[in-house]
């Protein structure tokens, strides 16, 4: 099918601000939104954005499509034109536009490093862990960095949502010492990181399912 | 210019794990043209091989694992890898590791192909991912300075040795020179010279034609392993891990025609034979629309799926649109992963002082010419580990050297004129687009999983006719922040240095071993072909030459299944 793609362009070193370029490309409806920015990218090899595995799992492509964060590999053509055949990209919105659909994701990175964001392991541990415990932790642990939670939350603090995910992961975990303590460090109100919590398989590409029992 | 003792040129797994042994210790960063967490070593999702069990030994993992290589992995690195596996597993779980457990809470362990055993630790399908990323946190812990998005062009060589890098910074859309003592290259695969590949857009082989290009000898290269299960058409990874949960490959007859092909250990048998037979079934007019055959899970029930294959799944509905709980998947056998790399001892160097090598960019050769599934996640934590280890020893020994002004304005001066275009004409009717085409489609048809002399000869001098047309061209030259025409166009140049010796030392292999087939010498060779393939660049080319494989318990029998 031809699809309409209207791409934000934006070049730090020309434009004052971002415009939107149309490009036509021929696309099946069973193949990516990411499979058209590669058709589109062909046509003006300036387009920037970013992309890897293809595949879900690294988290590169998270873009805005049709209003919405997204990652661009997991969304299919024919689900991204229900209702037209035009596709919107933009940017991921909270996060500063470097060029076209690149955005600065230092901040995101560096507030990972606010969190203590890794296991700090008990004294007692001794390899065995409960396998109820090792599956909750397969939700938080599948999270991808990309970046779309906080594209979505309604303006996070200094600590961006990528790194409460990170915290929770590392709370649930029962190797950990400091375990449920650093929920402290978020310096969130409980009920706001419940709400989060229920949002969170919606919004998130992995659907990342949390327990809510790591907040009390 | 940058300055770090020791520089790690790929954020994967065995480029984080590299960094964070030597961390700490000396002054360590890592360049990594995507951020880490990118990296595709996050793709993997099967698990790593180690033989924890007691009812499992070091020496079965050390048999299976020369028996999967057919006889070509060097014995005495493979008993560093089979050996090492368990001390790093427990380390990798005191990190972190959120490995998927059983009922008494011990790391659980499955079945890959090709094994005795059920050995694989793993973390449901996502197992890559979750050591990835539990490897970025200890990075981010020990305080190793990360430069993501920056992109290696060039190892600059003073007297032989190498003595640091010219670096891109996409970002800024500028040059840098970093000096180190010692370079310790990271940086995956060449999965996309293939048209068809289970590997991301990453995947382009740049640090092994960075080395390449230096001097460094690289090893093996023609053997080059094809997955025999990724989803018809997008050639998205199935894992073995399908396979080893009890998946069944089934052709329009419905039959499990792996008994026909390796009765014992049927959907089990190395990649190799799985992936020929699978071709083999197609070929008969067994397969469906002449294309693919069949995954099935069908018998193995939505909760066991739901456990041990959430991702699988999750990628089977969006990307073939099948529910594999309720139907069979399609699927074709696609390239995979690069056997062949930079050559190095069992302490990680290469044949040049000052480089190192690590995982996938590496041949040290445990995998010699067929990898196992499982051993290559193992390779990269196994290996990566040790080449921090030596790293570090290295660079405390070594005093500073070169590189010298000379050097580094020559490398400097001739990256600035490619980058602006100097001396070419912009060309309108070719691009690195349509040569990228051509050469993946070169090396899918005719460099594949069955290969003839003929159609090898054929490949070599359509590549060369590539290389020639890709000389002539100009990066399109925006000198803007996040050029991907500029990275595009260095890919291909890596790759089409690659494409040509898989090429040619295929062609120069005149038997059948593990992932190399020859339909017109179909028999393993030990009298002429028991040997290593090594290639390193010369002024008139890429000089051919063998190398001897260390055999210290294994004599080679015959490799049935």
């Amino acid at each position: 099918m031809e699809v309409t793609l209207e791409i934000s362009r934006f070049d730090p070193n020309r434009d004052t601000a971002p415009h939107f370029q149309i490009f036509k490309v021929d696309v099946e409806e069973n193949r990516t939104v990411l499979d058209t920015l590669f058709l589109a990218w062909h046509q003006d090899p300036s387009l920037s954005f970013r992309r890897s595995c293809r595949s879900s799992i690294c988290g590169s492509c998270a873009v805005r499509i049709n209003g919405t964060p997204r990652l661009a590999c997991q969304t299919l053509v024919r689900d991204a034109t229900e209702n037209a055949s035009r596709i919107v990209l933009e940017p991921l919105p909270h996060f500063k536009q470097l060029k076209d659909l690149v955005v600065n994701l230092e901040p995101f990175f560096e507030s990972l490093k606010a969190v203590i964001p890794w296991l700090i392991p008990r004294e007692d541990y001794r390899g065995h862990m409960d396998p109820e415990v090792a599956r909750k932790l397969e939700g938080p642990a599948t999270c991808i960095l990309c970046g779309i939670c906080e594209a979505t939350a309604d303006g996070a603090g200094r600590i961006e949502a990528g790194a409460w995910v990170k915290t929770m992961r590392l709370a649930s975990d029962s190797r950990d010492a400091l375990g449920k303590h650093r929920m402290r460090l978020l310096q969130v109100p409980p009920d706001i990181l419940r709400l989060f919590i229920k949002d969170l398989p919606d919004r998130c590409p992995k659907g990342i399912k949390i327990w809510e029992e790591v907040v009390a | 210019m940058l300055m770090h003792e020791v520089l790690v040129v790929g954020g994967g797994l065995a480029g984080l794990m590299a960094a964070y042994a030597v961390s700490g210790k000396v002054d360590t960063a890592v360049v990594s043209k995507v951020y880490p967490t990118r990296s595709h070593s996050g793709a993997a999702q099967g698990g790593f091989n180690s033989s924890l069990s007691e009812d499992d030994s070091i020496d079965n993992h050390i048999f299976d694992t020369v028996k999967g290589s057919d006889y070509l992995g060097d014995q005495d690195a493979i008993e560093v890898l089979c050996s090492d596996g368990p001390q790093v597993i427990f380390e990798l779980d005191r990190m972190g590791v959120p490995w998927t457990r059983t009922d008494s809470g011990k790391v659980a362990q499955r079945s890959l192909g090709g094994a005795g055993f059920p050995r694989a630790c793993f973390a449901a399908d996502f197992s890559g991912h979750v050591v990835l990323h539990t490897l970025y946190e200890q990075i981010l812990r020990c305080g190793v300075k990360i430069y993501p998005e920056w992109h290696v062009l060039e190892l600059l060589v003073e007297k032989g040795r190498v003595v640091g890098a010219i670096v891109y910074d996409m970002h800024h859309a500028r040059l840098e020179v970093i000096r180190a003592k010692q370079v310790i290259i990271a940086t995956g695969g060449y999965g996309r010279a293939f048209q068809k590949t289970t590997n991301g857009h990453a995947n382009t082989g740049d640090g092994i034609a960075i080395a390449y290009r230096a001097g460094a000898i690289l090893s093996d290269m023609e053997f080059v392993q094809f997955h025999p299960t990724t989803l018809y058409g997008t050639n998205i990874l199935v894992s073995e891990a399908a396979r080893g949960e009890g998946g069944y490959l089934r052709n329009t007859s419905g039959d499990r025609f792996m008994s026909q092909y390796a009765p014992e250990k049927l959907e089990l048998a190395p990649r190799d034979v799985v992936s020929r037979a699978i071709f083999k079934e197609i070929k008969e007019g067994r397969g469906f629309d002449d294309h693919y055959v069949h995954l099935d899970l069908t018998h193995l029930g939505e909760a066991q799926v739901a456990e041990r294959l959430p991702q699988v799944r999750e990628l089977a509905i969006r990307y073939a649109g099948v529910d594999p709980v309720g139907a069979p998947m399609p699927i074709e056998p696609a390239q995979h992963y690069s056997m062949g790399g930079i050559r190095t001892d069992i302490w990680c160097r290469a044949t040049m002082p000052g480089l190192m090598a690590a995982g996938e960019a590496a041949n040290v050769s445990v995998h010699g010419a067929n990898r196992l599934g499982g051993n290559s996640l193992l390779e990269t934590v196994v290996f990566g580990r040790r080449a921090g280890i030596k790293a570090l020893e290295l660079a405390q020994e070594e005093p500073w050297q070169g590189p010298s002004n000379r050097v580094i304005d020559d490398a400097l001066g001739r990256w600035k004129d490619l980058i602006a275009g100097k001396g070419r004409k912009p060309s309108k009717d070719d691009s690195a687009f349509a040569i990228r085409q051509e050469m993946t489609s070169v090396m899918t048809n005719q460099v594949g999983v069955f290969r003839v002399g003929s159609e090898l000869e054929d490949a070599v001098t359509r590549l060369d006719q590539l290389k020639e047309r890709y000389g002539r061209l100009s990066p399109a030259g925006h000198a803007q922040p996040f050029d991907y025409g500029l990275m595009d166009h260095l890919e291909v140049g890596y790759l089409l240095d690659l494409g040509e010796i898989i090429a040619r030392g295929a062609l120069l292999r005149t038997e059948s071993r593990g992932a190399h087939f020859r339909l017109d010498y179909p028999k393993r060779d030990d009298k002429s072909w028991l040997h290593h393939t090594f290639v390193r660049l010369t002024e008139t080319g890429p000089v051919f030459s063998e190398g001897s494989v260390s055999i210290t318990r294994h004599q080679p029998q015959d490799r049935g299944y």
